[in-house]
């Protein structure tokens, strides 16, 4: 159980290093043209937002175990972040 | 913990979208003013902030166990962490000043300073609250609910330079 639970909080901290550094490379990896617009570098961007804001609420907050509302509640504001964010950017 | 942490996220989330506004108005001021942002210490930060994140969700699987001694020195690993990320924007702060890039230059600056201003504030409020916890976990009886309670605030503080790291830093 000890080693199951350390294991999984080391691998969602492994993934979440992985999808920075990910963003890392792909915001500096165009060489002069790395400050022009891209929406292909900027939606995998939010890509990488999703996955390590939901890994960050479900794994490390536990809302995963959490009550219904919660994770409605911590779902609709990532949600709502994203598609705000995506709609003004593509606007 | 959960009624004032859904609050700052639902708070931080206003700041994001007037950003993106005020972005999505001047893009290629935004962007040109990016380029004078250190990336590295940006990705190191957030790296940095992630790993202190992990000590805590340690540090509460520790507490649970009852290896309480542990799990102190998880949350102090945390606290370290923090400290590391506000020496690193410190200095990021210091050598824009230095380079002329102060509050008044432009939006961009006028949102970065504000943004990652407010964001260090909760950091230092979360020193205090994670002192709470190492406090809690060297007493004889300690409260489950106020380590996990302490714990949730500092990975909202992450959560929420997870997502500004991606707009100040990196958005393109």
């Amino acid at each position: 159980m000890q080693l199951s639970f350390n294991r999984r909080i080391t691998l969602v901290w492994s993934l979440l290093c992985i999808l920075t550094i990910t963003s890392w490379l792909l915001a500096s990896a165009r060489g002069h043209r790395e400050f022009s617009p891209s929406t292909g570098v900027t939606i995998g961007i939010l890509v990488a937002v999703v996955v390590k804001s939901r890994l960050i609420i479900q794994q490390f907050m536990e809302v995963r175990a959490a009550p219904n509302w919660l994770r409605h509640v911590t779902d609709g504001w990532l949600a709502l972040l994203v598609a705000s964010i995506l709609a003004l950017y593509l606007w | 913990m959960w009624l004032f942490v859904l609050g700052d996220l639902f708070i931080f989330l206003a700041y994001f979208v007037i950003f993106m506004i005020y972005r999505r108005w001047d893009p290629t001021l935004f962007l040109g003013s990016e380029r004078h942002l250190d990336l590295a210490i940006g990705a190191i930060n957030t790296l940095v902030l992630l790993t202190s994140s992990c000590l805590v969700a340690l540090g509460v699987g520790a507490a649970r166990r009852a290896q309480l001694q542990r799990a102190a020195r998880f949350v102090q690993g945390a606290i370290a962490c923090g400290a590391l990320f506000l020496a690193l924007k410190a200095f990021e702060w210091v050598r824009l000043a230095h380079d002329g890039y102060t509050f008044t230059h432009n939006n961009f600056f006028m949102f970065f300073f504000a943004l990652t201003g407010v964001h260090a504030f909760h950091i230092l409020m979360g020193f205090i609250v994670l002192a709470v916890v190492r406090r809690e976990l060297r007493t004889d009886h300690f409260r489950e609910h106020v380590v996990v309670a302490g714990a949730v605030y500092w990975h909202m503080v992450d959560l929420i330079w997870v997502v500004l790291f991606a707009l100040l830093y990196v958005m393109r």
